[in-house]
Formats: C-alpha cells, structure tokens, sequence
C-alpha cells in the first residue's frame, strides 16, 4: 500500500526580477511590455512512490527542491503539471513554531498552534501537562514567547507537533535547533513512530541522521 | 462547518481579539469609544454647524455610524488579518476561508456591543422598543454576508495586487458620502435617489432605521438586500477559494 504517489510532478516558479505585485506591473507584463520575470524549475517530472510505514530521507544541496516537495505533498502549493495522491492523514507541519504569537503566553500558543496543526481542543487540554514537560518549560507556561530563546521555541513547536494524530510526517529539517540531549529525546520520537507504522519523510543536510533512520534515501539535483 | 474548522475559527478570532488590545491600557474600551467619539464629531459638525433639521437625529446618525463601522473596519481588518497570516499559509495547509471569517466575527461582535450602546441611547430617548425590533436582526444577517463576501474579494485580491489595500480605502472613503450615513436619503435630489438603493448598505441602513425609526418593516429593502448580500457573498466566497489555492506563491 502506498502512502504517497507523485506522478510526473513539475513545479515551476516564475521568479520576478523586480518587485512586482502592483497593479500597474501586472499590466505591463499582461500587455507583454516587459518581461520582468524568468522561470524557474523547482521540481522537473518527479515520480515517486512512498510506501506506508516507511522512512524516506530527502537529500541534496540548497535550491534542489526539497522544501518544494514537501510543501507540494502537503497540499500548501499546486504542482503546475502532474498529479499527487496522499492515503492517510499529513500532519502539516513543515517548519516548527510557524504562527506562534510572541505576545501571547506559552500556554495560549500551545492551544493556538495545537488547534492550528488539527488537534482537537479537549485534547490538547489533556496532553497539555506533558507537552510542557517534554519541553522543559513548566517554569514558562505564563512567560509571554517573545521572551524565550530560540532553543526554548524549537522544543516547545517540537513537543506540540509530535501530538498530531497523522499518518504521514512531513518533516523538514526540524533538528536543526536543541542542544545534544534534547536531540537525543526527538530521536526516540522518531523510533517510536517508525515503530508505530508512521511514514515519515525527512529532509536533512545531516547524512548520519538521515543514515541512522531513513529505509530509503532519495537525492534531488539541480536542474541541468 | 466541522470541528476543525470552527475551533480553528476560534482559535483565530481570539488571538486577534487578544493582540488587539495588548498593551492599551483602555483595552476593549476603545472599541465603544471609538464610534461615540466619531459620533460626537460628526454631531457637532451637522447638527450644530450645518444645523440639519431632523427628528431624532443623534439617533440616526448613531445607527448610521455604527452600521457602517462595522463594514468600514470588517473589511480594512479582513484584509489586514490575511496580509499578516502569510508566514503560516506558507508552511501549513489549512482552509484558507477560515482567517477572513474569523477576523469577521471579530469584528461583528464590537458591532453588537455599539448596538447595545444604541439599545441603550434608545432607552433615553422617546422611542420605544417594539416586538418590531427583534426583525432587526435579519438585516443584521444580510450585513454580515455582505461583509463578508466583500472582505473575501478584497482580502484576496490584496495578496495578488498589494495596491489593492490603497484603492480599497479610497473606495470606502467614496462609499462612505454615497451612503448617507450623516444625511438622510430624503435630502437626496430624487433623480438620483434611484441610484442609491443599488447599494446593498444603503437598503440595510435604511431598513434597520426605519425599524427603529419610523416603526416600520420594509419588506422590499429587506428582500432586495437579501438577495444582493447572497449573491455577493457566494461570488466573494468562490473567488477567493479560487484565489487561495495561490496563496502561499503569491505572498
């Protein structure tokens, strides 16, 4: 069973070379006066078949393509050309921490970015105790989040994320933030939902990570 | 409307309420200040200076304030809560019609605190409530669809074009003298009356005040404005969900 299929998958963006989102850009380049932007090849033809349960490493250097990917499985923008099937729940989360509110306390977030990741409400209340503890932030639950480090905000949007009831786990370079023990607890996560039946794709410069964890690798380039 | 949606809808209009008033040391007060000081403005320049002559007009210009307020701010905060939501509509897939609603609700709910402050000025006044009041409530329906299906095209049109916000406050400062909310539509030459009631806020104002005013239900404002706002809203609502699937690329 496949958890993911991308068949003939492009994305091409259209990379302006000026500002342009103004009314009277649009109407230049709709009259073709100028050609004020090239196109850009994100993704060319990608096939690529995804079984469930399984752990999929995505490498390759800067601008290959890889977040694009990603954000075209989890639906946040449209392949130009091809087509995409996703079975199961995706948990959306492709950067953590996006939509905190650093005037809002620590507990407010967790509700705010819980409800926003498609966890119900009730739910969220019963596992609030432990998603602080994983965070190690029960001194901070009435801290406003502008005051924590970036450390603090990767661990907290971390331990809200693992609570997503997905099938499917998109992850994109997540690890990057944490000290070497709190690495370590987001590693056993990760064994945990591999164990669980979980498909996880992983995007990574971290080639022991990737090695550690992912049954199959795939490797994306630039454009030749 | 499932459960993800309307707790997402919640989420979002509560944090919205909450950074709003973060910080002021009046806090929600403002937002009731706010109309009765542009009330008191206005009252002073047209009743005092321009001296119209008319029966209860502090309380038809507080209706009018107040109605349009809500329109004014619903679709300037719609526009507003979309432009500062990119960074999350970048990275994560979620019904992108549920943050100009939201911020909508938001905003419909100041209104009904003003509309108590009016219940209140009505109590003070020679007028008396009836069971006809209640009806009020349908046109306060039709305004919140109408609303609404213009803040989706305005939101999401600001995203594609960024100029869209400039030309959207010129275009209210525009509807706000089209609408006679200061003057009565009495006071317009009647060739040009028919035109006004081409504007869907013009029937809604008219027949709010004529409930509250005059003691009537004018079916006929109620109906066409019914109809505008639907057609309005489904128009609004479609397009910006054509629009949004763009979203994340166009911000």
């Amino acid at each position: 069973m496949d958890a993911i299929i991308l068949e003939n998958v492009s994305k091409t963006f259209k990379i302006p070379h000026d500002y342009k989102a103004g009314i009277k850009s649009y109407l230049l380049g709709f009259f073709n006066l100028t050609h004020c932007y090239e196109r850009f090849h994100a993704l060319k033809n990608i096939n690529l078949r995804v079984r469930q349960g399984e752990f999929l490493g995505i490498i390759g250097p800067n601008g290959s393509g890889k977040s694009t990917l990603l954000k075209i499985i989890a639906n946040v923008i449209q392949p130009t050309t091809g087509r995409v099937l996703v079975h199961g729940k995706i948990s959306p989360f492709l950067e953590l921490g996006v939509g905190f509110q650093g005037e809002l306390t620590v507990k407010e977030n967790v509700y705010l970015y819980g409800v926003l990741l498609g966890i119900q409400q009730k739910e969220i209340a019963r596992r609030f105790d432990s998603i602080i503890h994983f965070a190690e932030l029960e001194r901070f639950i009435d801290t406003k989040l502008k005051n924590l480090s970036s450390g603090m905000l990767a661990r907290l949007g971390f331990s809200i994320a693992i609570q997503v009831d997905a099938d499917i786990l998109l992850v994109d370079e997540v690890l990057a933030v944490g000290d070497e023990a709190f690495q370590e607890k987001c590693y056993s996560i990760f064994r945990k939902f591999k164990r669980e039946g979980k498909t996880i794709l992983l995007v990574s410069h971290d080639k022991s990570l990737i090695r550690k964890f992912a049954d199959r690798t795939i490797r994306l380039h630039h454009e030749k | 409307m499932d459960n993800y949606y309307f707790h997402l809808m919640k989420s979002f209009a509560l944090t919205d309420f909450k950074l709003k008033y973060q910080g002021s040391v009046l806090g929600y007060l403002w937002s009731l200040l706010n109309p009765l000081l542009t009330f008191a403005i206005l009252y002073v320049v047209f009743s005092v200076f321009v001296r119209f002559q008319m029966e209860n007009y502090s309380l038809f210009l507080f209706l009018g304030i107040i109605l349009w307020g809500y329109f004014n701010e619903a679709t300037f905060n719609a526009l507003v809560s979309l432009y500062t939501k990119s960074n999350i509509m970048k990275k994560i897939y979620f019904p992108r019609t549920v943050i100009v609603l939201a911020s909508n609700v938001t905003t419909f709910l100041g209104f009904l605190l003003n509309f108590i402050v009016f219940l209140f000025f009505v109590l003070f006044s020679e007028i008396e409530l009836h069971f006809l009041s209640f009806l009020s409530i349908l046109f306060f329906i039709n305004l919140f669809l109408l609303t609404l299906g213009i803040s989706y095209i305005v939101a999401g049109l600001n995203l594609r074009f960024i100029d869209t916000q400039h030309i959207w406050r010129i275009l209210l400062q525009l509807f706000f003298w089209l609408t006679p909310v200061v003057y009565s539509l009495q006071l317009v030459p009647e060739s040009y009356r028919f035109f006004f009631y081409f504007n869907p806020l013009v029937l809604i104002l008219e027949g709010i005040r004529n409930i509250f005013l005059e003691n009537i239900f004018s079916f006929h404002f109620y109906f066409i404005s019914l109809l505008f706002s639907l057609v309005v809203f489904f128009s609004g609502y479609f397009l910006y969900r054509k629009m949004s699937v763009y979203f994340a690329e166009w911000v």
